[in-house]
């Protein structure tokens, strides 16, 4: 849970407040771990598996993470399910700005954590050239388990958030994978060019040497 | 048309409108017609041959050669139950067709696609835009110049985050 601020800095008592701040996160996290609601993108076939994770026999709602809105207005997880075209990412893109904050990413396939198979003009080659992404789940597509697990690696991730640190914190300028809408999130940009059109079919070519892209934070064997 | 076969069958509405019959090695009847009378030509066979039907407009890369396009139509006859193609041959440095929009509505996206692919525009197309690839990308994947690796999409960032700072959000 780490280190917190009191919550009354006029307080005496040094234990008190940190022992309010650190329940009531505690709590803030374990509902918002417990009721995550999922926009699903589904893209391509890693949709049909989608389906099956939402359906009766994998039963995501044991997680509590059921209840699919077709609205970003409404949800706080994105799944990217699927081959994100160049024509598609400015939709994704929007999507994921319409999202209110907190929200997580969930990159579901190989297609969407790197493009897959389609090393193509047409195709994003992974979702973090324009989103963040938090867990990429491989697979072509992934079992729906794999999905599960995605999500239980997520809470995980979620307990271990700070949010009344951020909420009552000192204004921090917003990472820039978190932007004010504009696209500068983009830590493949220029990759291609300058690596991949050399060696077009060196798959070492695609990913950043000394560029990790931030908040990845689970990569599942 | 191989040499001893009949005149085709549209061969009467084809009558003093300059064109060239040339063996596609496949069987279908093929005309050559330049494009200054593509335009007159597909209107005759629509009205006068019966091809009611235009099933595919496409084009082929011949890079070396000049001149570099083939523009493809492909027609169909419902009631004679048969086909035709259409070549017509345009320069790179400017490479455009009519449209035939006005004849078949549904050459619509065929012609869309092959302007996104090729970059042949078609004169007279009531809303030619790319159909697969976004608005903003700078190239035609299906030339045969464009390099195997792709093209990254540098222009599309920029008009992106032009667009997103000018408070722009809807996707097209």
């Amino acid at each position: 849970m780490g280190s917190l601020r009191p919550v009354d800095p006029g307080s005496t008592s040094p234990a008190q407040p940190g022992f309010v701040a650190t329940s009531a996160n505690w709590l803030i996290n374990w509902s918002r771990k417990n009721s995550l609601w999922p926009m699903p993108l589904g893209l391509s076939c890693c949709g049909i598996e989608l389906m099956g994770l939402l359906g009766p026999k994998f039963d995501l709602a044991r997680f509590g993470a059921e209840a699919a809105r077709f609205t970003p207005r409404q949800c706080d997880l994105l799944l990217v399910a699927g081959t994100l075209t160049w024509k598609m990412a400015q939709a994704a893109r929007t999507i994921y700005d319409q999202m209110p904050d907190p929200k997580w990413v969930i990159a579901m396939g190989v297609c969407s954590s790197t493009g897959g198979m389609y090393d193509s003009y047409a195709v994003v080659q992974g979702v973090d050239s324009i989103l963040p992404v938090d867990v990429y789940v491989p697979g072509c597509p992934p079992r729906p388990d794999a999905v599960i697990d995605a999500i239980l690696k997520l809470q995980k991730r979620i307990e271990r958030e700070n949010p009344l640190g951020r909420l009552l914190g000192p204004a921090v300028a917003p990472r820039p994978e978190e932007g004010t809408g504009a696209l500068d999130y983009q830590p493949n940009r220029g990759l291609r060019r300058t690596a991949l059109d050399k060696h077009p079919h060196d798959p070492k070519a695609r990913f950043p040497i000394d560029e990790t892209p931030p908040r990845r934070t689970e990569v599942q064997p | 048309m191989t040499a001893g076969a009949t005149a085709p069958r549209f061969a009467p509405a084809l009558a003093g409108l300059e064109h060239r019959l040339v063996d596609s090695g496949d069987g279908m009847p093929t005309i050559e017609v330049a494009r200054e009378r593509l335009h007159e030509l597909l209107a005759r066979l629509r009205d006068r041959a019966g091809f009611g039907m235009c099933t595919l407009v496409t084009a082929v890369d011949h890079l070396p050669a000049e001149p570099r396009f083939q523009v493809t139509h492909q027609l169909l006859s419902l009631e004679h139950r048969d086909r035709v193609r259409v070549h017509c041959r345009v320069p790179g440095n400017d490479p455009w067709v009519p449209s035939c929009v006005d004849l078949w509505p549904g050459a619509n996206w065929s012609e869309r696609e092959c302007w996104d692919m090729f970059g042949v525009r078609f004169a007279g197309h009531p809303d030619l835009r790319r159909l697969l690839m976004p608005e903003e990308y700078d190239h035609h994947p299906l030339r045969k110049d464009f390099p195997q690796g792709g093209i990254e999409p540098d222009r599309l960032y920029r008009e992106w985050d032009r667009k997103r700072r000018a408070g722009w959000s809807e996707p097209r």
